[in-house]
């Protein structure tokens, strides 16, 4: 009969050491996971300033982060130009890994899809010189927007939510700030999406104005619902660039 | 042993007390009853219609709220998605409640269809042992089932015969897209004409089959992607398909031109597709245009500010009915979706998911009405007052739950 305790410390260690050696060798490799050799990404390359195509290239903030991505997962990338009808299509029929397209994280496809963890926030931001914070302080104020805009949809279930503040319709986002920018009408405050705003502060650098976020429209990366060793393996690539700041610089660069 | 079943018992009676007493409390889902009379479209410019997407509606209210908000709109027609999918998901085993509703609700608004067939059900889209079976999408179509679909045109037509006659087969079959990822072919597509133009005129002598809109690009011969539509529709004629369709459907869209721009990829683009009727003596037979509009999404490249959307959206429509006798209907993409994408595609549309109409629905709803004398019904962008068009606010009117303020005339124009 074996006498347990005597081996017990031995048999922990050996078990280590097995858990050790074999996690690697568990954990599939780069090229099983893309059967390719390559990490193809579907993307609709008509939306600037993330991804944008010329005669023959494309080029944007995902197509930097996607490249950023193949290189920390040690495999090259191909872009699959799409539009943005055929993107879930070209991912059911695996003619792409993953999609990296602006697609914010649509909960009723959740299931037949996996998403990664968001890597942009394009939702409704409120811009001001920092009076104005948040949309209840705007009551009996005046608040620029583009009209016909989503912004507007959202201004007017402000109004049914606060004290009254005024309405002001501008033809495009960039009047709507350059209002409260130069101080036209009395604006107090713009509403405009968060690429917008960042766009527009990056050309004036002088204006020391701020920005809250009122909405949140989260960008993530797909991939097919029967491939989760995909997404996991794009999500902690991605979470090494948040740690390490990479994905903050890229989208300084861009936005 | 009688106490603890009368306990039971007891228990029993208690619960579902509190259940009935919940279930009071849960409101009513909305009612969808028919209106009593039927109703009639008020329009000025019946060549105004939408394209709807109702049949993804799991709610009969939202396609009842729909159509009342486009017979409100002045709109008295509809092109309608009905897919094959949907209503023969097994051979020959038919489901049409989810069109017979559509149908009900649209004759109680007064509102005619123009139906679009297409997606195929997985019984029709590969045999077990075709190789391409993995890679097959709701939109392959293999020859072997062509006569599949071709009847089930056919059964379509004759039980709608009368209320709806006009059928568009396919969408856009010159992108590698909608004819199932593969490589696009007008010849192919020539004989799915062929196939069902037959038996659905036998099942309806008043069915007017449209040819499928084609989806404007300018992709070269060989692309993976699709085809030039000018090129795939000259392809068509070259191959024969003159004699099998009674009508053409159009797709066109602005992107950032305005509709007066010079035709390209762009609104005048219709004008191109007639051309090419015209060199293949195609004089007599009408266009209906299926799909068209402005975008006017902040981000995407091919769209305009929201202010341009209305501007270029009126101005194309008033030149349909001047200058475009050949054009049936002008149909605009899209009125709403059921759920939204969360991409420009949602800017494509007339009312949110909320029914929350935008900006866009009044303008077109004064025009189709013929308010437009009396000044759009919209909010007036400050620019607008700045660019010296003198225009200016004349007075606010309670509409529904939003006031609005009437412009004088939209001709004033916000283009910059």
């Amino acid at each position: 009969m074996i006498h347990l305790s005597r081996f017990s410390p031995l048999l922990l260690f050996a078990a280590l050491v097995l858990v050790l050696i074999s996690q690697p060798g568990d954990e599939p490799s780069a090229t099983e996971i893309f059967p390719y050799a390559e990490i193809r990404f579907g993307v609709d390359a008509s939306y600037p300033p993330f991804s944008v195509a010329t005669a023959d290239d494309l080029f944007g903030l995902e197509i930097d982060l996607a490249r950023a991505l193949g290189e920390r997962i040690g495999l090259p990338v191909r872009f699959v130009n799409l539009g943005f009808d055929g993107l879930f299509d070209a991912l059911r029929t695996n003619q792409v890994d993953a999609l990296i397209s602006a697609l914010p994280i649509d909960t009723a496809r959740i299931g037949s899809v996996y998403y990664t963890q968001p890597y942009f926030d394009a939702g409704l931001v409120l811009v001001s010189d920092g009076t104005y914070p948040t949309m209840r302080d705007l009551s009996d104020h005046s608040l620029a927007y583009e009209y016909g805009s989503t912004a507007e949809s959202e201004v007017r279930a402000w109004l049914r939510r606060i004290r009254p503040f005024d309405l002001l319709p501008y033809d495009t986002p960039a009047a709507a700030l350059d209002a409260v920018r130069l101080g036209e009408a009395n604006a107090t405050a713009a509403l405009v999406d968060a690429i917008t705003a960042r766009l527009y502060l990056r050309d004036h650098p002088d204006w020391n104005a701020e920005y809250t976020y009122v909405t949140n429209t989260l960008y993530a990366m797909v991939t097919g619902g029967d491939h989760p060793e995909i997404a996991a393996r794009l999500d902690a690539a991605l979470q090494t660039m948040f740690d390490d700041g990479t994905l903050i610089e890229i989208i300084d660069r861009w936005l | 042993m009688i106490k603890p079943l009368l306990s039971l018992l007891s228990w029993v009676i208690r619960l579902s007390l509190v259940y009935w007493v919940i279930g009071t409390l849960i409101p009513a889902p909305p009612r969808a009853a028919l209106e009593v009379p039927d109703r009639v479209v008020e329009t000025l410019h019946p060549q105004v219609c939408m394209h709807t997407r109702l049949i993804d509606e799991v709610e009969e209210w939202k396609i009842q709220r729909t159509l009342q908000l486009v017979r409100e709109m002045g709109v008295n027609t509809i092109v309608e998605f009905f897919p094959w999918a949907y209503i023969e998901r097994s051979p020959d085993q038919y489901d049409w409640s989810s069109v017979d509703r559509i149908v009900r609700h649209a004759r109680n608004q007064g509102i005619h269809i123009i139906a679009r067939m297409g997606l195929v059900p997985g019984w029709a889209r590969q045999t077990p042992d075709d190789p391409r079976a993995e890679r097959s999408t709701l939109n392959t179509l293999p020859l072997d089932s062509f006569d599949d679909f071709a009847q089930f045109a056919a059964d379509f037509a004759a039980r709608y015969a009368g209320t709806i006659d006009q059928l568009i087969i396919w969408n856009e079959p010159n992108l590698a897209f909608e004819w199932g990822y593969q490589q696009v072919d007008p010849a192919g597509y020539v004989d799915l004409l062929r196939t069902v133009y037959a038996p659905i005129h036998a099942a309806n002598p008043n069915a007017v089959v449209l040819a499928a809109g084609l989806a404007p690009t300018l992709e070269p011969p060989g692309s993976p992607n699709g085809l030039n539509d000018i090129l795939y529709l000259e392809a068509l004629y070259a191959n024969g398909a003159a004699a099998y369709f009674d009508a053409l459907a159009v797709h066109t869209y602005g992107f950032t031109d305005p509709p007066e721009a010079d035709p390209a990829l762009n609104f005048r683009r219709a004008e191109l597709l007639r051309d090419v009727m015209l060199r293949y003596n195609d004089d007599d037979t009408p266009v209906i245009i299926t799909e068209t509009g402005w975008n006017d999404h902040p981000r995407w490249t091919k769209a305009v500010h929201a202010a341009q959307r209305v501007t270029y959206t009126l101005d194309a429509l008033r030149m349909v009915e001047s200058q475009w006798a050949w054009a049936e209907k002008a149909c605009l993409w899209v009125f709403r979706y059921p759920y939204p994408t969360f991409s420009y595609p949602d800017n494509f549309t007339f009312v949110n998911t909320e029914f929350q109409p935008r900006p866009i629905y009044y303008a077109v709803q004064a025009y189709a009405r013929g308010w437009e004398m009396d000044g759009l019904l919209s909010l007036l962008p400050l620019s607008a007052r700045r660019g010296g068009w003198g225009v200016r606010l004349i007075l606010g009117e309670k509409i529904g739950s939003e006031t609005f303020v009437f412009l004088p005339s939209l001709n004033s124009g916000w283009r910059q």
